[in-house]
């Protein structure tokens, strides 16, 4: 291999020469939040005690629900992973073109991320993940537990308080987790009312590969199955699930395990409805008890089935007005 | 199954005398076959995940069965075993027509990566939202597998017997699943179906898919059969069969034409269900040796429906029917074929020490000149390249801001950029070097230039291992890992070495063998992540294609401490390599322990390998590009070699891993994909120089 030496110096000293200086105006004040509050220390889902010099105003988070919860508290986050992927999947709290996208939700950029010279990075718990304690060097982080099949509803309590501590809005959450509960109070009353109260369901989405079909089923302990278990309805699943998310996974023979003829059907698609694409013809779905009886319900798409108390609400408001049409 | 000899041959009486025994024992054996895949269709019915249990499927077989059960078998088990039917005879007889095309039991649409290509074209397809027709699909799938089929067989050099289709097919393959890969992650819906999808699944809901690619099949089918006259005249070699009267080019791209077209037909009902169609004719030709085509193809397709079913029914005998749902046909296909795969490299006859030298390079020397040129280069690329990989990324960094780090004196922000750009640079780096300096003790003591430590095996096993590890143990430091991934490298290459060992080390069987192996070891880490953590993408998507992201100091270290004690020991053994890379028997003469200090290359080589996987997961090509580019740089011998492909394996993964941070970002691309996409031309350079 014979290089062509002189074309390749001339290049490497362009390059060198381009390339020195520095980008970063020294001395640019990191927070200039002089606050009125003073500091705050929250105790996260790790138990780790975190300490903000005052309640966090520039916030990245890197799970929608975790930016759906920040945004729906008045602070909108300055970055979110996957935004495009957030605008589809997660309407409760819309999010502003402002917010800029720091990469995908799996390996989001830690560039991005202290890019945004953010006060508090805040992340949902997963599991062998070296990100946390990297980014702890630079800004404090604040992990949300995100699901817990065993206790869901009282999780996102948590969540959303340990969120709402970190960026000084409690008051606010209190209002909303307030404003939740008697959304669903009412959503439960007016089921009663109705005489369904018990009304087994299924709740599930999908997708379809070639003519390959796979259903993943919101168990017992999923939040949306939380969220129409507090409206008075009962899961109807019993197949095994995770037990963090309560998510299980099925084909569509499967599903013959639902016999009760008063079973209801709420499925999320968001992007590809494989429900009516991929099953609308085949035998089995036909004869499932909510097909014969047309109790199937496509939720809105954007209505996110891991948010906060706003998806919360936006789910809770579609399963009560299907119960009670 | 009958045989007529139709014409007027004056030798009629003889042949029909010679083949009156393999008549019937094709009859037998087709019958066998038929029972047998009557019995497995049987226990087929009766799996699945709803209540419909053995007896109403029997009541419903009968006429008698409840409503429930009729619609079950209608709308999910018949569905089902009707792929699996299709799949069968589809990747059976694409196998058997492959593998008399290209005059190699070890062809097949896995092997010479028509199966990758079709898959590629299908998800391309779905990531750039042409929600397109089935037919269409089936289309791009096919003019995919045939371009994969036209380059692999073009490269290889025709109907050569050679190993050397089945590691360009590997190649090509590599590369295309690394795109495929990249189109999942760029267009990341939500990934979780397509990744298992991408093993081949046998989940379908409707009969849509199967029922119009019935068609192709059957015309594909028929048609290969009705070429079964030829393809047996075309067996006895191109210019026997020309002197028979043949058109040996027709012929050929005929049969490659439809094989293509029946693979791409599996792939469009079911995704690439893995080693079936290497399988079935090998199967094939155990029961009925001397098999005309005529008899080949359609026993085979048979075969191949009882390896499908067969693997099927197992699965979910083993697992139950509702966890089996999670894990793809095609990973238990694809260890069946492994196994085939090595049964038939051991059995095959060894080519001996006819081999030439890797590249023929041996005692080739540069000038020194050329070599204190090179030198000076590849040390200035060692400096630039890690600083430029630093600079670079999804924010810029410019050159003051290095010095102002190196000072201690940026602003918080930058420094964490750099803190935690710095490990990854270094991963990149040092992974890349342990997998060059292993990849030439391994194409040395192999004798065989196409050798590396990816397609031998090891980094697949080192990832099994680290991957089990994780699964068992969550949060593990880096030691763990890094200990976990040599024990999974040491017996995934001691099993490869065993087999590969017949009373003596045949290079060509080894890296059959390896392939095999790596193809399972894949097969297996999917299994182990699809089952243990299905809703983790990113965590497969590390392992099974190399990634840098969220590498910590400590992770880097077990790779930095294999490298600092084995590359001077590799070095100082750098004769023995030059020795061992010449043949079989100088060496021996020569007084070398052949068979101790071939062991110790090799473990050393296992080891460096090993480590990098633990740092950057599974990264293939490294190992063999390097080691090749340098010989091509300072000629064969290994005191120079060594070095340089250590510089050049470095400089290549660290650029690489720089690019896929760089690119996309926010988004980033693991440097194992980068490195697949530029090692495969390189790859098939290679090749195409090296071409018989």
């Amino acid at each position: 291999m014979r290089l062509p030496t002189p074309a390749v110096l001339v290049a490497a000293t362009a390059l060198l020469l381009s390339a020195c200086g520095t980008t970063e105006n020294t001395a640019a004040a990191p927070s200039e939040s002089a606050a009125a509050s003073g500091p705050v220390t929250v105790t996260d889902s790790r138990g780790k005690a975190v300490t903000l010099k005052a309640p966090a105003k520039r916030v990245v988070a890197l799970e929608w629900g975790e930016a759906e919860m920040v945004a729906s508290l008045g602070v909108m986050p300055v970055g979110a992973a996957d935004v495009a992927g957030y605008h589809v999947w997660d309407k409760a709290v819309p999010l502003t073109a402002e917010v800029k996208d720091v990469g995908k939700r799996n390996e989001p950029s830690v560039d991005a991320i202290v890019g945004l010279n953010p006060d508090v990075v805040i992340m949902a718990e997963e599991r062998d993940s070296t990100l946390v304690p990297q980014i702890e060097k630079y800004v404090p982080v604040v992990v949300t537990k995100s699901s817990d099949a065993s206790r869901n509803f009282d999780r996102l309590r948590e969540d959303f308080k340990l969120i709402a501590k970190t960026v000084g809005k409690e008051a606010d959450a209190e209002k909303q987790l307030s404003e939740m509960d008697a959304e669903l109070a009412e959503g439960k009353k007016a089921v009663e009312a109705k005489g369904a109260a018990g009304t087994p369901f299924l709740m599930a989405d999908g997708y379809l590969e070639g003519s390959t079909v796979s259903i993943r089923p919101f168990g017992k302990g999923s939040l949306v199955s939380d969220t129409a278990e507090a409206v008075g309805l009962k899961n109807a699943w019993t197949g095994k699930v995770d037990p963090q998310w309560g998510l299980g996974q099925t084909d569509v023979e499967g599903l013959t395990a639902l016999t009760d003829p008063k079973t209801v059907l709420f499925y999320s698609a968001s992007e590809e409805d494989v429900f009516t694409t991929g099953l609308a013809q085949n035998a089995v779905y036909q004869r499932l008890p909510f097909v014969v009886s047309k109790k199937i319900h496509k939720l809105e798409t954007g209505t996110w089935t891991f948010g906060g108390p706003k998806s919360i609400i936006m789910t809770a408001d579609q399963i009560v007005k299907a119960i009670t049409a | 199954m009958t045989t007529e000899v139709r014409g007027t041959s004056p030798r009629r009486g003889l042949v029909e005398t010679v083949r009156t025994p393999q008549t019937i024992r094709t009859a037998v054996v087709s019958a066998g076959l038929v029972v047998l895949i009557a019995v497995l269709a049987g226990l087929h019915l009766t799996q699945g995940t709803s209540t419909s249990g053995p007896l109403d499927v029997v009541k419903a077989i009968f006429g008698q069965g409840d409503a429930q059960t009729l619609a079950v078998l209608e709308g999910s088990r018949v569905p089902r075993l009707l792929a699996a039917l299709l799949l069968g005879i589809a990747l059976g007889v694409a196998g058997a027509g492959l593998q008399s095309v290209a005059r190699n039991p070890l062809a097949s649409p896995d092997t010479l990566a028509v199966n990758a290509g079709a898959h590629f074209a299908v998800v391309a397809i779905s990531a750039f939202g042409l929600s397109l027709p089935l037919v269409p699909v089936g289309g791009a799938a096919f003019a995919g597998g045939l371009a994969a089929a036209v380059v692999v067989l073009g490269l290889a050099g025709g109907g050569s017997a050679s190993p050397r289709l089945v590691l360009v097919g590997s190649a090509v393959l590599l590369a295309l699943q690394s795109v495929t890969i990249l189109l999942l992650l760029l267009f990341e819906q939500e990934t979780n179906g397509l990744f298992a999808w991408g093993s081949g699944s046998l989940t379908v809901a409707d009969l849509r898919a199967t029922g119009q690619m019935t068609p192709i099949v059957v015309l594909a089918v028929v048609a290969l059969i009705a070429m079964g006259r030829r393809l047996d005249v075309l067996a006895l070699g191109d210019d026997n069969a020309t002197v028979l009267g043949l058109r040996v080019r027709r012929t050929r791209v005929t049969a490659v034409v439809l094989t293509v077209a029946l693979t791409a037909a599996a792939v469009t009902v079911a995704g690439p269900v893995g080693f079936v169609g290497l399988s079935a004719p090998v199967i094939t030709r155990l029961l009925l040796p001397i098999a005309k085509h005529r008899a080949l193809l359609p026993v085979s397709g048979l075969v191949g429906v009882v390896t499908v079913l067969g693997a099927d029914v197992v699965l979910r005998a083993i697992m139950g029917s509702a966890a089996a749902v999670r894990v793809p046909t095609g990973v238990v296909t694809t260890i069946v074929g492994a196994v085939v795969m090595v049964w038939l490299a051991r059995r095959g006859r060894g080519s001996g020490s006819r081999r030439p030298a890797p590249a023929g390079r041996v005692g080739v020397a540069g000038s020194a000149r050329r070599l204190v040129t090179i030198s000076v280069v590849l040390v200035a690329l060692l400096a630039v390249v890690p600083v430029v990989g630093l600079m670079l990324g999804d924010r810029m960094v410019l050159l003051g801001d290095l010095a102002n780090w190196v000072d201690g004196n940026t602003g918080t922000a930058l420094t964490f950029v750099l803190d935690q750009r710095l490990p990854r640079v270094l991963a990149a780096l040092l992974a890349g070097a342990a997998l060059a300096v292993s990849g030439c003790g391994i194409q040395s003591v192999s004798r065989n230039p196409l050798a590396e430590p990816g397609l031998l095996g090891i980094t697949a096993g080192a990832g099994l291992g680290a991957i089990t590890l994780i699964t068992i143990v969550p949060a593990v430091g880096a030691w763990s890992i890094a200990g976990a991934a040599g024990v999974g490298a040491t017996v995934v290459f001691a099993l490869v070495y065993g087999l590969a060992w017949r009373s003596g080390l045949d290079s060509d069987r080894l890296v059959i063998i390896g392939i095999a192996v790596w193809s399972a070891g894949m097969a297996l880490i999917t299994l182990l992540i699809v089952v243990s953590d299905p809703w983790n993408s990113a965590k497969a998507l590390t392992w099974l294609s190399g990634s840098t992201y969220g590498r910590t100091l400590e992770q880097v270290a077990p790779v930095a401490l294999a490298l600092i004690v084995l590359t001077p020991l590799s070095w100082i053994k750098h004769r023995e390599l030059d020795l061992h890379a010449l043949d079989e028997d100088t060496p021996r003469v020569l007084g070398l322990r052949v068979e101790r200090s071939r062991l110790v290359v090799l473990a050393a080589s296992g080891i460096l390998a090993a480590t990098a996987v633990s740092a950057i997961g599974v990264v293939v090509f490294v190992g063999l590009v390097a080691p090749h580019l340098a010989r091509s740089l300072v000629g064969g011998r290994h005191g120079r070699v060594i070095p340089v492909a250590a510089a050049l394996g470095a400089l290549l993964v660290s650029v690489a891993d720089t690019l896929g941070r760089t690119v996309i970002a926010p988004a980033q691309i693991p440097a194992g994909l980068v490195i697949a996409m530029v090692g495969t031309p390189y790859f098939v350079l290679v090749l195409w120089r090296t071409r018989p």
